[in-house]
């Protein structure tokens, strides 16, 4: 097991001493590794397609135990210009609302693909990332990209998500709900992004939610993260001019390693127009992922979200407990809990979750 | 104790500590707010009744706080007021105006109703409702949702208090209970229905294209009718007490009235063969229903 290992490790050294720079998984991955989004994805903003190294460290690295077969040469590539790469979440989840009977069900969370397409290698490429099921296919992300993603300047059109804070894999977290930027909400325009040793910056302009349908008003959005192996930094920042009532966002994140945990922090600030009399609100997270053993992670949260800075007694907890399971090379299991703490007299912000979750993903 | 500390190194433990710290933030206590979280006002709610599959229980959960923030008054986008006192009449059995084919909410049928499709954020239905959605409020759960589905899936009936009343009241004459936009009420595009509320279910045999139209009127006294919308008349077998009129173009900024077609026998009766009692004839002559103003945003 231990020269398995050690070959493991060879390879994954190997495979990012000649990619110039690495890319990311989960974000406490990254925080764990030191490394930044690009080592273990294909994006340079993070999510979706892994490549050849995430592809390498979800084989080795994250599983409890690598398996001797035929994905053993599976890197993601199809051809030398082809890459494609998937995921399919399987949930259970039982809903809890006081007064109100219980809630369970079965879901089908997502199965989604991803391929990229090289048509000038380390220039010029091509990426969808496309929901096949539940409910039909619904286009995440299609862009065309030019200039080189791993160190120097790029650009990206077409649609694609917006780059600000932590990445998580959970959209129901209060700082994503409230910032309204997460895997959920693509949105269509254009980025232009640099990356070089511990700096990665993106700017984007995009449409912005709010005018989807107006076709009045833009979304300028910008983030900017330094990385350092037991340590990062981020601000992004967003602004979204609208019909409606223009939006501002701001937002500061980090992450920490301490040993077996990495700790991820942000804290959101938004002021929006568009809401009657216009409102300002926060959020924030606090995540801890405690690396138990290899295939094992232990994820406590704790977020915090205030809907109206104005008004008192009016703010909203989130306690989270997940436990991932990473038994075998693209696969884990995770189960959790969350409970939710709001004002007593709405029922749905004092809901609890117990949630299973089957992951597979290639 | 000590395989504890062995396996968290000191830099751990003093984030533990710190996280804990943080974590002592505390949900507000909901002291002088609604149920919505909002500041309450005089005359304003309390507690809300449980979520349940009943009309009565969603409206006062999901659409009155959430909905009819938007979907209220002259202002409601596509004419859909959410509010207690409109919003079965102008859901059930009612197309969505943005996809016509779709029933806004289809008794039985959860699946092909507009308004979970909206809430669910099904791509053919535009945007994803509350508007906003997920970008300057929450989406409303999937468990939420359930709720609003099984409604549907129970055929999707009525309020237990409009159905009690209706039971109460079935001796009495046939009459309007509500209109939609409201008399002498201005409303900012043009509607893509008028609705209109009764107290008893409709006999839809006598209701046609020729049993109302709308009127666009000058000002003046007494006003002149300057053009006659011909309207098309729909009564929803999913709830036979409301007449929807609709216009057969849109509506230019101006002064409306909708009128029954005079010179015909008395065309609205309900299936107990009450006929409609209107008021008494304007200073036209005709039996106006509603009068309303729209007032078109440039």
């Amino acid at each position: 097991m231990i020269q398995r290992l050690t070959i493991a490790a060879l390879m994954l050294a190997i495979v990012a001493l000649l990619r110039t720079a690495p890319a990311q998984a989960e974000p406490y991955l990254a925080v764990m590794t030191g490394y930044k989004c690009n080592v273990c994805h294909v994006n340079p903003t993070g999510g979706g397609l892994r490549n050849e190294f995430g592809v390498t460290y979800a084989k080795l690295l994250l599983p409890a135990e690598t398996v001797d077969n035929t994905l053993d040469a599976w890197t993601g590539k199809v051809t030398d210009r082809l890459r494609v790469g998937g995921d399919l979440r399987a949930d259970w989840t039982r809903v809890t609302t006081p007064n109100s009977p219980s809630q369970q069900s079965f879901q089908l969370e997502q199965l989604r693909v991803y391929a990229d397409l090289t048509i000038i290698p380390d220039r010029l490429g091509l990426y969808v990332d496309e929901q096949i099921a539940p409910d039909g296919s619904i286009n995440e992300e299609a862009y065309v990209r030019y200039g080189n993603t791993q160190d120097g300047f790029y650009i990206k059109g077409g649609q694609f998500y917006l780059p600000f804070g932590w990445r998580l894999q959970d959209q129901t977290a209060f700082v994503r709900q409230v910032t309204g930027i997460n895997m959920t909400t693509p949105d269509k325009g254009v980025e232009l992004g640099y990356e070089h040793a511990a700096w990665s910056a993106q700017f984007d302009v995009t449409n912005g939610a709010a005018n989807a349908t107006t076709g009045q008003g833009y979304q300028v959005t910008t983030q900017v993260v330094y990385t350092k192996p037991i340590w990062r930094v981020g601000i992004a920042g967003s602004s979204t001019q609208s019909d409606l009532g223009d939006r501002r966002v701001g937002g500061l994140f980090a992450g920490l390693r301490t040993g077996p945990i990495a700790w991820l922090a942000e804290a959101d600030l938004v002021r929006d127009e568009s809401l009657p009399g216009g409102r300002t609100l926060t959020a924030g997270l606090l995540e801890g992922d405690w690396r138990l053993r290899k295939g094992h992670n232990l994820k406590l949260t704790a977020e915090y979200e205030d809907p109206d800075r104005s008004v008192s007694n009016d703010q909203q907890t989130r306690y989270s407990i997940v436990y991932e399971y990473t038994p075998l090379p693209f696969l884990q299991l995770r189960a959790g809990y969350r409970h939710y703490f709001g004002i007593p007299q709405n029922n749905t912000q004092n809901q609890q979750v117990i949630l299973m979750e089957l992951h597979g993903y290639f | 104790m000590e395989s504890v500390k062995s396996l968290v190194p000191p830099a751990s433990r003093a984030c533990i500590v710190l996280a804990s710290l943080v974590i002592a933030a505390c949900a507000g206590n909901g002291e002088g707010l609604d149920a919505n979280g909002r500041p309450l006002v005089p005359g304003g709610g309390g507690a809300l009744p449980p979520l349940s599959a009943d009309f009565d229980s969603i409206q006062a959960n999901i659409f009155t706080p959430i909905c009819s923030v938007c979907h209220m008054g002259g202002s409601a986008p596509e004419g859909l007021r959410l509010d207690a006192a409109n919003s079965f009449n102008l859901l059930v059995g009612v197309p969505s105006t943005e996809v016509p084919s779709l029933l806004r909410v289809k008794p039985g049928d959860p699946d092909n109703s507009y308004i979970i499709q909206k809430l669910e954020g099904h791509q053919a239905v535009g945007n994803q409702m509350p508007n906003g959605c997920p970008t300057s409020q929450p989406c409303l759960t999937t468990s939420t949702i359930a709720f609003i589905r099984q409604w549907i899936t129970n055929g999707a009936p009525p309020s237990a208090t409009a159905t009690a009343a209706a039971t109460v009241h079935a001796a009495a004459p046939l009459a309007i209970t509500s209109i939609v936009p409201d008399d002498l009420e201005p409303v900012s595009a043009s509607p893509p229905q008028i609705m209109i509320a009764f107290n008893h279910d409709l006999d839809v045999t006598q209701i046609d294209s020729r049993s109302m139209h709308i009127e666009k009127l000058n000002p003046g006294a007494p006003p002149v009718v300057s053009e006659i919308i011909p309207a098309h008349l729909t009564v929803s077998s999913a709830n036979p007490g409301a007449l929807m009129v609709w216009p057969s173009l849109p509506l230019s900024s101006g002064h409306y009235r909708v009128v029954i077609n005079a010179g015909t026998p008395p065309q609205f009766s309900d299936i107990a063969g009450h006929s409609l009692v209107v008021g008494a004839p304007d200073e036209l002559g005709d039996s106006v229903i509603s009068t309303f103003d729209v007032e078109v945003l440039p």
